[in-house]
């Protein structure tokens, strides 16, 4: 079953093409990482998703309802969002912050316990919010759009500018959430944090998706036919994958001589670069 | 639309907590009972005075404060965080309203017993009060609504207290500017004109007007301040 079902979806700014003819689909319990620059339309597709911004054409469905009922109350129940539009109340606890949520939510006074020893928060319940760290603060952002368990979960750059320790908590704190279910779309122009979290990956370039599939699909897609022979004596060999390789590979490893043997994979990154000639940044 | 008193009572709840830290703002409520102690001492025959504290009250405390809260969760992305949770359009609304009416009341009932002001109908005058601070809430709803930061929130209340509580007096001049006639409709002057209301020799249509007026005004507030809130739900 498809949690998320987006066709061919456009969003035009003016005269600019800000989603040009998106078209994919999110099975149920998948982490997806929607990967690309600042300003390729990473945001704008969550807000359409989220019901906070209509599409030019094209239909998505979202939980299976039409997303522009994600605006109502049971549909909101469903989901969960953290996005750079998230804010926390600044003269509140972090307890009196998820005591709001979980009022909103209608749920049981021990989900603020659990939810906070999920992002690790426990000790420092009772500290005002402006006291926090950035780090900390982005947790207790996603301990809100979290509390409620939700079904899909909206994550927009959630670790961006975050030390990597605080990166860890959050990605520990997402793979828990998928191992109970929860489908999660991530947007993100993190090559390692994609790779390290998604079950598939779409890379958006000036709107449009320019490729899509799981970070190891992907990689064996863009792979070149080479194979890299590193040798004891320091000799290093890529070498193009044919019968003469072969037996070349074979006679080394006769003799001992090889150090390292490896095909020679890209990253995401590169694959981006590769796809539309630019840099993530 | 759904209402959840649960959910208002949660915002209810967390607009007071930090209401009650936020100093800047909270200090707002003395104003009408300096205002009030002020001018207690002034001759009982000119209600216009009472007329002015309640009215620069409506805009200084209920508009000013409403304002604030709404353009601070618009500042720090708190309120696009609440419109993305099961709250509604209403539960929102009323919940970040009943903090101001609360305050509003208690203080406004505080500055009316300390000037000594004694309505003739007390029920047609507390209706009109009721009212009032409603329609003066939907008003900072809006200007709150309208602005980016506290800042241009403050601003924008500049226009309302030009209007609303300079209206009694602008209709003073109506023998000199026609024009001005339009202003004796303004909820404002509409309450100057119940407080000027004598013991004796008035009608039932002199006390339901201002309350049918004043209701009228309400009325489009809320509405503009509802669909101003379900634009701002949406990016465009």
């Amino acid at each position: 079953m498809n949690v998320i079902q987006v066709e061919h979806i456009r969003k035009r700014f003016g005269n600019k093409d800000a989603l040009a003819d998106v078209s994919f689909s999110i099975p149920k319990g998948e982490i997806f990482g929607f990967l690309g620059p600042s300003g390729s339309g990473k945001t704008t597709l969550i807000k359409i998703l989220t019901a906070q911004l209509h599409p030019t054409s094209g239909q998505a469905r979202v939980l299976d309802q039409p997303a522009e009922m994600m605006h109502h109350s049971v549909q909101k129940m469903r989901f969960g969002i953290l996005t750079d539009n998230s804010g926390l109340y600044e003269r509140l606890t972090i307890e009196e912050n998820l005591e709001l949520y979980r009022q909103l939510y209608a749920l049981p006074k021990s989900s603020i316990s659990k939810v906070l020893q999920f992002v690790n928060l426990s000790e420092e319940r009772n500290k005002r919010v402006n006291l926090l760290s950035k780090g900390m603060r982005q947790r207790v952002m996603l301990a809100c759009a979290i509390i409620h368990e939700p079904e899909l979960l909206f994550l927009d750059e959630p670790t961006s500018a975050l030390d990597p320790v605080n990166s860890a908590h959050i990605y520990k704190g997402l793979r828990y959430l998928h191992e109970k279910g929860t489908t999660i779309f991530l947007t993100t122009h993190d090559m390692a944090e994609a790779e390290l979290l998604c079950n598939r990956v779409a890379i958006l370039y000036q709107g449009q998706i320019q490729t899509i599939g799981s970070p190891k699909e992907l990689k064996r897609q863009h792979r070149e036919n080479v194979v890299c022979v590193d040798l004891i004596n320091g000799e290093a060999y890529e070498l193009p994958i044919d019968e003469g390789t072969a037996d070349r590979i074979a006679d080394w490893m006769k003799r001992g001589l090889i150090d390292r043997l490896a095909t020679k994979e890209p990253s995401l990154g590169d694959i981006f670069i590769k796809m539309t000639g630019s840099e993530l940044l | 639309m759904s209402i959840s008193l649960k959910r208002v009572r949660a915002i209810f709840v967390k607009d007071y907590k930090e209401f009650s830290r936020n100093y800047a703002v909270s200090i707002i409520l003395i104003f009408p009972i300096i205002f009030a102690l002020l001018l207690r001492g002034t001759d009982p025959s000119l209600t216009g005075v009472f007329g002015l504290v309640l009215n620069s009250s409506f805009v200084i405390l209920t508009t000013f404060a409403q304002a604030c809260l709404i353009a601070e969760e618009k500042e720090r992305n708190t309120l696009r965080s609440l419109m993305m949770t099961p709250a509604t359009t209403m539960d929102v609304l009323i919940g970040k309203s009943t903090l101001v009416f609360a305050m509003s009341a208690v203080v406004l009932a505080i500055a009316t017993y300390i000037f000594g002001y004694e309505p003739v109908n007390i029920w047609v005058f507390v209706a009109v009060i009721i009212l009032s601070i409603i329609l003066y809430t939907a008003a900072g709803t809006i200007c709150g609504l309208f602005s980016k930061t506290l800042l241009e929130a403050s601003l924008s209340i500049i226009p309302v207290a030009i209007v609303f509580t300079g209206a009694p007096g602008g209709a003073l001049l109506v023998k000199d500017f026609p024009i001005f006639k339009v202003l004796e409709y303004v909820p404002s002057s509409q309450l100057v004109n119940l407080l000027n209301i004598r013991n004796i020799g008035y009608t039932t249509g002199d006390l339901l007007k201002p309350l049918l007026v004043t209701l009228a005004w309400t009325i489009v507030f809320i509405i503009v301040a509802v669909v101003l809130y379900q634009r701002r739900l949406k990016d465009e």
